[in-house]
């Protein structure tokens, strides 16, 4: 019993990184109409930039997660207005030509972060970041795991009351349903999309920080695991619904371990995408998706 | 009689005059002049690209010292780097380009070992030594055409463990394994056998793959197992994280790692986590003793600000290998005549981990150094903490 609430914890310590990341990936996604495959180098990006605050600044844990937040926020939005801003202007330039124009940013970014690490996998000097453990009971509990989890729901409170309930959050909606209908409205979609992408990226960026601490790798590689994972939580918890995704990203880290525990540690991945099958077919808006969701 | 003596020394001399000139053109003419081009397939980018720069730093160095010591004569050797990245395909296909290229004699690759045996039939048909610099799995080396200049960690490894055990007396024992990794599944079964002879009961197996990221739930699973040690079979980026997941959540028993421990960027990365850590290596900077591997440690610092590890060590010794071969040619030698000359070396002429010998085309050196890193970055001989 011990063990399986150890392992439980685990679980919804690495099931909060995907929520946390897939909470990004979402909105970009019901809101900006895109699926950007570029997305998990937010997450790379923001490490290395929290890494390299904490390296050749010499900044204390808060202010280089702040830095790397920040980083991944601002790299999002150069990257949406640099390619596919023009996109929106553009007759058919729908869905699939941006996932080709988001490819065509995660080689570029990707090879980039990359070069900055020198294609090594960096880590986080001990002392950089809380590293006491806690003890709940005789079950370990590292302070890390509980930064995580706590930001987890911080962040999907914040970005529910957020999208549910202000006056930006409402122009999100309407921006996500059809942009010229919004603007008839008295919405101004640029300055939407370009807070949307801010945010999305920032997001994402917290839970780069996050992993590339609690799993002592900061490279490239990062935000491709992320990706997937995050993919998998956007697509079971529902599209247009943030607390689908922190729900199903818990769920699926969750899955993922106890899966490992106690059958095997090479069916992790199989039963992640077999949910992500049964889901795509069985249940394309998710958990909590709206029924008259369009973008699946 | 006086002159009798004379004409004996006269045509003594004589004789032995004819003889040195009769000989003369077979020993003066050596190793014809000229740049000799070796094929060095990179892995400078992608995953591994850490270890990957290490063994091309060691091959350019060899390369650069051949050279101005003039080891062959008024000829030299010189490398051509084509990037694969540790990707098969691209290996392959510089592989084909380096067999095109009649102007490469031998050519020299790879880190990972479905890569290295990718290249097999490719060399074997085309009769062109490959010297492989770093990819483990037993069965690899093929003479005359196929070398492997990587000490075989299985056995060191096993070395390892048997004196942690002798040392510590444990009485259980958890693995880490890479399981989708068959050499490591190959060393850590070896591993597993000599200890359970010594008495010491496995515990269980837990299991990671190689991409892994996340090593917590193998760390509870493996300290939920309640072992006495626990003895890690990974690639580097996994051991790091298994090894960082159990010192986090408070494993204060002995953990026993690998070579892929050794490198200094390992240091780097991880820091106190695997500072007292018990792992198998066949040079190290800091332990090196001999002229030669002295010499190569000073060299490679000049050269590159850092000290080398066992993979720069192991490109090095790629090159003074080759070049080995080569010195023993006479004339001009072809890709065929150097493989032959490949096989019959038996013992290495520039040795820097000490006592390397090649047997059936794969280097092995008697010994084992077990070391471990300490709080100051040092590699020295692993004594159990107290």
């Amino acid at each position: 019993m011990e063990l399986f609430l150890a392992q439980l914890i685990n679980g919804l310590a690495l099931g909060s990184l995907y929520a946390l990341f897939g909470l990004g990936f979402g909105i970009v996604f019901s809101t900006l109409g895109i699926l950007n495959a570029a997305h998990g180098t937010y997450a790379s990006w923001a490490a290395i930039i929290a890494l390299a605050a904490v390296q050749k600044l010499g900044l204390p844990f808060v202010p280089a997660l702040l830095a790397g937040i920040f980083g991944g926020g601002l790299l999002a939005l150069l990257v949406d207005q640099i390619a596919f801003q023009p996109l929106r202007h553009r007759a058919g330039g729908g869905m699939i030509s941006a996932l080709i124009t988001s490819i065509a940013a995660w080689i570029i970014l990707d090879s980039l972060a990359g070069t900055a690490t020198g294609h090594e996998s960096l880590s986080f000097p001990r002392g950089s970041y809380p590293g006491t453990m806690f003890h709940l009971g005789s079950i370990p509990l590292p302070a890390m795991q509980i930064i995580t989890v706590v930001s987890m729901l911080v962040v999907t409170i914040s970005l529910h009351l957020l999208i549910r309930r202000s006056r930006f959050g409402a122009a999100m909606r309407a921006v996500g349903w059809n942009q010229t209908a919004a603007s008839l409205g008295g919405v101004n979609p640029r300055h939407v999309v370009v807070i949307t992408a801010f945010l999305a990226g920032a997001t994402s960026g917290f839970a780069g920080v996050l992993g590339g601490i609690s799993t002592q790798n900061v490279s490239f590689s990062l935000g491709e695991g992320l990706l997937l994972k995050g993919f998998a939580a956007v697509v079971v918890g529902g599209y247009d619904d943030v607390r689908g995704t922190a729900v199903a990203g818990v769920a699926l880290g969750i899955l993922e371990v106890l899966t490992a525990q106690y059958l095997s540690s090479g069916l992790r991945d199989g039963i992640t995408y077999a949910l992500l099958l049964g889901f795509l077919l069985l249940r394309p808006r998710g958990l909590f998706g709206s029924a008259g969701f369009s973008r699946a | 009689m006086k002159n009798s003596k004379r004409q004996h020394g006269f045509w003594a001399s004589a004789a032995l005059l004819a003889l040195a000139v009769q000989g003369a053109p077979a020993l003066a003419q050596g190793l014809a002049p000229g740049e000799y081009k070796v094929g060095f397939i990179t892995e400078n980018t992608g995953a591994i690209a850490s270890a990957g720069k290490s063994f091309w730093n060691g091959a350019q160095l060899a390369a650069e010292e051949i050279k101005g010591k003039k080891y062959l004569g008024d000829a030299s050797i010189a490398l051509d780097p084509k990037e694969s990245g540790s990707d098969a395909a691209r290996a392959i296909q510089a592989m084909n380009q380096f067999v095109a290229d009649r102007s490469v004699i031998a050519t020299s690759c790879c880190i990972l070992s479905p890569v290295a045996g990718s290249l097999k039939p490719i060399v074997t048909a085309a009769k062109i030594p490959l010297v492989i610099y770093g990819a483990t799995a037993a069965g690899l080396p093929q003479p005359p055409y196929i070398y492997s200049m990587t000490i075989l960690p299985g056995p060191k490894d096993t070395a390892t463990a048997v004196k942690v055990v002798d040392t510590l007396k444990p009485k259980t024992a958890a693995y880490i394994l890479a399981a989708d990794n068959d050499a490591f599944k190959g060393r850590m079964a070896a591993t597993q056998k000599a200890l359970e002879g010594k008495g010491v009961t496995t515990a269980g197996v837990v299991s990671v793959l190689t991409k892994d990221t996340d090593f917590t739930g193998a760390a509870t699973q493996a300290m939920g197992l309640k072992p006495d040690v626990v003895l890690i079979y990974a690639t580097q980026q996994a051991a790091a994280g298994a090894i960082t997941a159990l010192r986090d959540r408070g494993y204060k028993q002995t953990i026993v790692g690998n070579d892929v421990l050794s490198p200094a960027a390992m240091f780097q990365k991880m820091g106190p986590t695997i500072v007292g850590v018990p792992f198998p290596v066949s040079f190290s900077a800091t332990i090196a003793d001999s002229p030669e591997a002295k010499a190569f440690v000073s060299g490679y610092e000049a050269k590159f600000s850092a000290q080398p590890d066992i993979y720069s060590a192991q490109g090095y010794q790629v090159v003074w290998f080759i070049a080995q071969g080569l010195k023993s040619i006479s004339g001009t030698p072809t890709r065929e005549s150097l493989a032959a000359a490949l096989a019959k070396v038996t013992k290495l002429d520039h040795q820097v981990y000490g006592g390397e010998e090649m047997k059936d085309g794969q280097a092995e050196t008697a010994g084992t150094l077990v070391v471990n890193w300490t709080a100051d970055g040092k590699v020295v001989p692993w004594t159990p903490s107290k």
